[in-house]
């Protein structure tokens, strides 16, 4: 029955593709009918996904199907806890893109990025990421699992390439491919020595390899191989490039849907290798507090909503990758319960982010559309003209922030409950990385509630601008509300379902740690604890009802203690010091809000300012009204010293062997000889 | 009053090379005045200190000629000089790199004031308010306007602040929400009169204006005030000092929420007030000053004066010597508002501003005047900080040797306390300058008098001269450090709108 | 020492006025007052004394101006037969009349009415009050005495009297100065930018008549014809004890002496 619903869906995601293939983005229902076939795929690879996550493990056999070796599929809980979370994410974005690509008067110049969307291919390429992201999840082999991530890569690539009206467009494009086939070749390094080794390309077959070299040398790859898709420092460069490049909500797949394969593999190469070299779990550990702490600070400072949210990803990343490393620490360790609560905050982070993510990129797509712009600037006041978007958004900000009571501030708890179990760890280098991390991340929790501030703060509450604020009539489309509803709902219902939702982790996480330590994280049915017990508790359903009561009280009681005067409050028109106001723009900008981040972490921001054109205050360099131009200037560190140096080494490189191009025929047969010399005499070494 | 060489005529367009050469000399731009005349002539009279004396350089511009070439240019230290002449004369600096607004932003075409012209005004004019352009543009770059109301109990005035948020890009400032047109109110009275007038240019340096005024009206009639006298304007001219420099020390401690600090400094000061009350009735030393010398002996014995000053320099002198050991104050004064020494040179900055940033001229030392020399003072050190920290350590030193000065005062009138206390002045047709070193800095008043009453009065306040230099101090600051710069400078408002 | 046994070896410094009279304006010249009657004849050659037009010497009386007065003590000087100093800070009222000595309204319904409107005014203000400063053009010495009202020796907040930041937290706009034409604008905004009900102290001379500035191009003669007054201090400037005595006025703390 799994089978048939798997094959079902992943032929109903190709026949959606072919149709949009075939009949074109020029017929109004056949784009919303490649949609419909992502909507009604994704629902079948949903059901598969939670049958598989409750069910037992389920071994299909392709037999030679692709001609080498044997491919298998394989359902178990790990699996099915993904395809559940990705594939719902994946009828809620549908839905929203159905909505999307609809109707024709929305095609009007104003539209710009509309347009794209429904242009040729998109809606495929969007089907084909869907399909490889399941594909991966349920590979049971090396071959199939490659050709999944391959086929992602290349979604990838066309969805960020589709759009060609931005400037940097192309270059955008490009870095998402680089970095895709970064990942794919340090995973197939990975595979093709645990396959030389253990003889087998079946993937659970891979446990049977010892520890040694090559053992941690495959750990670390698949550790850098899926770390670039999730965005891990120093692989993150195309994210922030590449998520604002893809058009409108496709971004929200992209981020929100797809990046969870990253997390997946993460979680499947834990469970088939088993015990890390400790030194991976404290590089894991650093290299995550660091990836949250450069996500966030770059987050805080952007001008464009998509940027910012892209660049959210890159600190969400971070903090998943730090709950990975305490469960990388307590497999190292030999602690099932450090293992078990590492893995539920990780996948817990995972879950909210994926939600959080998706409902952002959607809302954004919406008011993208509508304003025709995405700069923060240029949205304020979008919570009145665009209510259900505006909600969504700020449902997704406050879960990203890790406020209660969103299921962003369980997740977030559990991490930190998670690194504080460093005490429980004999290894000095482990508990110095797990207290490093922990303060990382405790200083990124503060930066993101300043990011989320400022996000609400502008784009939602803000005044609106009365020369943009368009009207938001039929806003996103009933479909569309529909998807931003239970995107934006699902931050706080999941909140409150935490206990049910941690049971359905314990059960996907089964191939990793025992299902009865991972239970560890109920105290009581309704409260939580970082599965050791006596250690602090927790109770997301209870704040759900006790935070809005508890604001009721207060009201009620000042009321009733003021005797109704509270609410006769005395009101006068705003104050500013009685000023004959000013030209241009008079109050904080969404920039100006974000300054003292720039000065306060400027050394993690490259921070510089320029001022060109003459000297304020000092009349004699500024002549008649002119403007002196006043720069902000940020460095992206690993951007500049890391990449840049490296781009330039290897362009000197290629223009140095270039020379070898001499165009003689001679030259080229004294090549020809000089390489078979050579393999002559690498193959007689190694006989 | 020898200090003054004769007045030089030049032709308009000879001004600006001739205050360029004695500025070059090297000497100091002290300022660039107008006065019209009935006539509907104008004339510009430019300022230069050099070397202990002051050179007048008068140039006349004919009725009808409405322009002339700009100082600014060449001169940075004239730029609100010639955007105040623009407001009042409606006289265009050609050339000038910024002529906005200033002290009266008018309609272009609309009359002006004219000071000195001996009409009647031309009734109430209304400042026209709308925004001026902003100087710097960038990303996020807007505009904060701060006062003319604004937190506190301060003297009105608008601080536009340019800023991408929390950097301070630019700052401008305007000031003519106070504009009294206090010029005007000299004219006509006689030069007893105009006394009243003067202590009420700037408030709290009353005693200052006074003597400048009293000065060159003195000057101008050729007579000697009574040593006596001169000693009692020393003891009240001090006493505004000592109450100024606390003042600004009480705004950093404010600023700086040092709450014990505050309140000491405060009780401090107002005792400082009260002396200054009972020596000559009037908290603010009003009514002492007078042409010709000062209107009383001081109502209090000798001995009783020394022992409260005595008793004041030792209190003081004890709570800041605590004040400049407390990090958490001193931390937030260091490096902040760094007026560069070559921005303070090249724009002539005076009193303390110009003494923190290595500017050793003080005038009760460089053109001496009353019982200065007699007292045997001698200015403080100048420090080269440039920062608000230097500023205050000046301001701290000064203190010190204001009480020292006046208790030596005391003591010296403790001889001579039967007067005489002032001798009767008649000033002939002309123009007399005087000085005086305010706790602000050098005041300027140019006198002219024409039948024993004054045709025209023109002030120069250090305030003007200074507050033109707060943008400078301010670059590479935030917000936070507005209170301290603002504070460091101790400007009055009263003394720049006029 | 430390900061915080510094206060301790001086002592309470603070004034217990209004509780009990406070013995400084003894020492030095609070205000001037009409002693005498004068002879016939010149009534213009008093009224020449005052540099402000302070004096009025019709009908056989004397009478002075507080309003007006500059303390210049020029009439005390020539004529120390008519003017005296007199040493009471408690010279506020709640009708510019009021600041005229001796006075020239002898009924007293005015003042009732105006002490009636007030106090309906500002009952809900109990013990609390909040003072908004505006800065309408003074010399500069005005805002130091509004200022030294928070030092140790007024310490205004013992009475329940706090400066405000903002407007729109204020009970009582203190309004110093002429009136200049450049501030009349943000003078309206202030008062429009506080809540009901408003009360209004025009603190010093310059505020209540415009002083030496009156005649100027750029200035009113005083406040009282650009905002609604309801006390009036004179002074030039107003002594803090004086200020403070317009104050309690105008909160109704205490109430003001009757002829």
């Amino acid at each position: 029955m799994r089978a048939a619903l798997l094959l079902a869906g992943l032929a109903t995601l190709g026949a959606g593709a072919a149709a949009d293939l075939a009949l074109g983005a020029d017929r109004r229902w056949a784009r919303t009918l490649a949609y419909l076939a992502g909507l009604a795929g994704s629902a079948c690879l949903c059901a598969v996904g939670a049958l598989s996550d409750l069910g037992h493990p389920l071994t299909v056999d392709l037999g030679g199907l692709f001609g080498v070796g044997t491919a298998s599929v394989r359902l178990d809980g790990l699996a099915g806890l993904f395809l559940t979370l990705t594939s719902a994410l994946g009828v809620a974005i549908s839905a929203c893109l159905m909505s999307w690509s609809g109707p024709p008067e929305r095609l009007d110049g104003r539209h710009l990025d509309g347009r794209h969307l429904r242009g040729h291919g998109t809606a495929a390429a969007y089907l084909l990421m869907l399909g490889s992201v399941a594909v991966v999840l349920v590979a049971g082999d090396a071959f199939l699992f490659l050709f999944g991530w391959e086929a992602l890569t290349v979604s990838f690539y066309l969805l960020t390439g589709i759009t060609r009206a931005r400037p940097a467009q192309a270059s955008a494009s490009w870095a998402t491919l680089g970095m895709g086939k970064l990942s794919g070749a340090a995973l197939l390094l990975a595979f093709l020595a645990l396959a030389g080794r253990s003889g087998s390309l079946t993937i659970s077959h891979w446990n049977l390899v010892s520890s040694g070299t090559l053992h941690a040398a495959a750990y670390a790859l698949a550790v850098v191989g899926f770390g670039a898709k999730v965005g891990m420092v120093p692989f993150h460069v195309w994210m922030p490039v590449g998520y604002p490049a893809a058009p409108g909500p496709i971004r929200a797949a992209m981020a929100g849907l797809a990046a969870n394969v990253g997390f997946y593999g993460l979680w499947r190469f834990l469970g088939v290798l088993g015990r890390p070299p400790l030194w991976l779990a404290v590089a894991v550990l650093l290299l995550g507090g660091v990836t949250a702490l450069l996500g966030i600070t770059f987050a805080a400072v952007q001008g464009s909503l998509s940027r910012l949210i892209a660049y959210s990803s890159i600190e969400n990343a971070g903090i998943i990758l730090v709950g990975y490393g305490v469960a990388l620490a307590g497999e190292a360790v030999g602690r099932p319960e450090l293992v078990a609560v590492g893995l539920l905050a990780a996948t817990l982070q995972a879950v909210a982010h994926a939600v959080a993510k998706a409902a952002l990129f959607v809302a954004t797509g919406t008011l993208e559309a509508d304003r025709g712009s995405i700069e923060i600037d240029d949205l304020g006041g979008s919570g009145r003209s665009h209510p259900w978007t505006g909600s969504a958004l700020a449902a997704g900000a406050l879960t990203l922030a890790g406020l209660p009571p969103t299921l962003g501030f369980v997740s977030e708890w559990f991490i930190l409950e998670a690194l504080m179990q460093q005490f429980r760890v004999q290894e000095l280098g482990l508990r110095l990385a797990m207290a490093g991390a922990g303060a990382l991340v405790a200083l990124t929790a503060g930066v993101a509630a300043l990011t989320f501030v400022r996000l609400v703060g502008f784009v939602v509450l803000g005044r609106p601008d009365p020369a943009r604020s368009g009207p938001a009539d039929g806003e996103a489309g009933a479909l569309g509300r529909a998807g931003l509803v239970s995107l934006g709902a699902s931050c706080f219902a999941l909140a409150a379902a935490s206990p049910w939702v941690i049971r359905f982790m314990a059960v996907g996480l089964a191939p990793i740690v025992p299902t009865a330590v991972t239970d560890g994280a109920l105290k009581a049915p309704w409260v939580l604890q970082p599965v050791f017990a006596d250690f602090s508790a927790l109770s997301p359903t209870w704040l759900l009802v006790a935070m809005p009561g508890l604001l009721l009280a207060t009201a009620v009681a000042a009321i009733a203690l003021s005797r109704g005067r509270w609410l006769r409050t005395r009101r006068v028109p705003a104050w500013r010091s009685a000023s004959g106001g000013v030209r241009g723009p008079a109050s904080y900008t969404a920039f100006g809000y974000a300054n003292p981040v720039r000065t306060v972490l400027a050394n993690v921001l490259g921070t510089r300012r320029e001022i060109e054109g003459g000297q304020a205050g000092h009349p004699t360099g500024a002549p008649r009204h002119a403007q002196v131009e006043y720069r902000t200037i940020l460095v992206e560190p690993v951007e500049a010293y890391l990449y840049r140096p490296a781009r330039r080494a290897l362009l000197g490189v290629v223009e140095w062997s270039k020379r070898l191009q001499s165009g003689r025929l001679a030259a080229y047969i004294a090549y020809m000889l000089a390489a078979l010399v050579a393999v002559l005499v690498v193959t007689v070494a190694t006989r | 009053m020898t200090a003054i060489s004769p007045t030089l005529r030049l032709e308009p367009a000879a001004l600006v090379g001739a205050v360029v050469e004695r500025v070059e000399a090297p000497g100091r731009f002290a300022g660039l005045f107008a006065t019209a005349r009935p006539s509907g002539s104008t004339e510009l009279l430019a300022v230069v200190a050099t070397d202990g004396r002051l050179d007048v350089l008068q140039a006349h511009l004919a009725p009808g000629v409405s322009a002339y070439p700009a100082l600014t240019p060449r001169v940075p230290g004239a730029y609100w000089y010639e955007r105040e002449i623009h407001d009042l004369f409606g006289l265009v600096p050609e050339g000038h790199p910024r002529l906005d607004p200033l002290v009266l932003p008018l309609a272009h075409d609309a009359p002006r004031p004219r000071p000195g012209a001996g009409q009647p005004g031309p009734g109430l004019m209304s400042p026209d308010e709308s925004p001026l352009p902003g100087l710097v543009s960038g990303e996020g770059l807007f505009t904060i306007p701060y006062g003319p109301v604004r937190s506190g109990v301060f003297e009105s005035v608008e601080y536009l602040v340019e800023t991408p948020g929390e950097d301070i890009a630019n700052l401008r400032v305007r000031v003519h929400h106070k504009h009294r047109g206090i010029e005007g109110r000299f004219e006509g009275r006689s030069t007893a009169d105009g006394v009243l007038v003067a202590e009420r240019v700037e408030g709290v340096a009353s005693v200052a204006h006074a003597i400048a005024y009293c000065q060159a009206v003195e000057g101008l009639a050729g007579v000697v005030v009574p040593a006596p006298a001169q000693l009692v304007r020393v003891v009240h001219a001090e006493l505004e000092r000592v109450a100024n420099h606390l003042e600004s020390v009480i705004r950093h401690t404010e600023a700086s929420g040092q709450a014990v600090a505050y309140a000491r400094l405060t009780l401090h000061k107002e005792r400082v007030l009260r002396l200054h009350g009972f020596l000559c009735g009037h908290r603010f030393g009003r009514g002492v000053v007078v042409p010709g010398g000062v209107a009383n002996g001081a109502r209090l014995e000798p001995d009783e004066i020394g022992s409260a000053l005595d008793k004041l320099a030792r209190d003081v002198d004890d709570d800041l010597r605590l004040l400049m050991a407390t990090p958490s104050f001193l931390d937030r004064l260091r490096g902040t508002g760094r007026l560069s020494g070559d921005v303070a040179a090249s724009r002539g900055a005076l009193g303390p501003v110009g003494r923190g940033s290595g500017l050793g001229e003080d005038v009760r030392r460089s053109r001496p005047y009353g019982a200065y020399s007699l007292l045997g003072f001698e200015p403080a050190e100048a420090r080269s900080g440039g920062d608000a920290l230097a500023r205050q350590n000046v301001r701290l030193d000064e203190i010190r040797t204001s009480l020292e000065l006046a208790r030596r005062a005391v003591a010296e009138l403790g001889g001579q306390e039967r007067g005489p206390w002032r001798v009767p002045v008649v000033p002939p047709d002309g123009l007399g300058v005087g000085w005086a070193e305010a706790p602000q800095g050098e005041v300027l008043y140019l006198v002219e008098s024409t039948g024993r009453r004054l045709a025209r009065v023109k002030p120069r306040s250090a305030s003007f001269h200074n507050l033109a230099l707060l943008a400078s101090a301010l670059r590479g600051d935030v917000f936070t450090d507005f209170a301290f710069v603002e504070a460091s400078f101790g400007v009055s408002i009263a003394g720049v709108a006029g | 020492m430390p900061w915080v046994t510094r206060g301790l070896r001086e002592g309470i410094v603070t004034t217990r006025y209004p509780a009990r009279p406070d013995g400084y304006g003894e020492g030095w010249m609070g205000t001037v007052g009409v002693v005498g009657e004068p002879e016939a004849g010149s009534p213009g050659e008093l009224e020449q004394l005052c540099p402000t037009g302070a004096i009025s010497a019709r009908g056989g009386q004397v009478r002075l101006d507080r309003g007006r007065c500059i303390l210049c003590r020029r009439c005390v000087d020539a004529r120390p037969d008519l003017f005296c100093f007199d040493s009471s800070v408690e010279v506020a009222s709640m009708r510019r009349s009021g600041l005229v000595v001796p006075p020239v309204d002898q009924t007293d319904a005015g003042l009732a009415l105006a002490r009636a409107d007030l106090a309906r005014r500002v009952r809900c203000l109990r013990r609390s009050v909040h003072v908004r400063h505006v800065d309408a053009g003074s010399d500069g010495s005005d805002e130091w005495e509004v200022a030294a009202l928070t030092n140790p020796v007024y310490d205004v907040h013992r009475l329940g009297i706090f400066i405000s930041a903002s407007p729109r937290h204020a009970d009582v706009l203190l309004v110093t100065g002429a009136g200049t034409a450049g501030m009349l604008g943000p003078l309206r905004r202030t008062l429009e930018a506080m809540p009901d009900p408003k009360v209004v102290v025009a603190a010093g001379t310059d505020a209540a008549s415009g002083g030496i500035l009156a005649g100027s191009y750029a200035s009113h003669g005083g406040i009282g014809d650009l905002v609604p007054v309801d006390v009036w201090v004179p002074g030039s400037p107003p002594s803090p004890f004086s200020l403070l005595h317009g104050l309690l006025l105008a909160v109704g703390l205490i109430s003001e002496a009757e002829g």
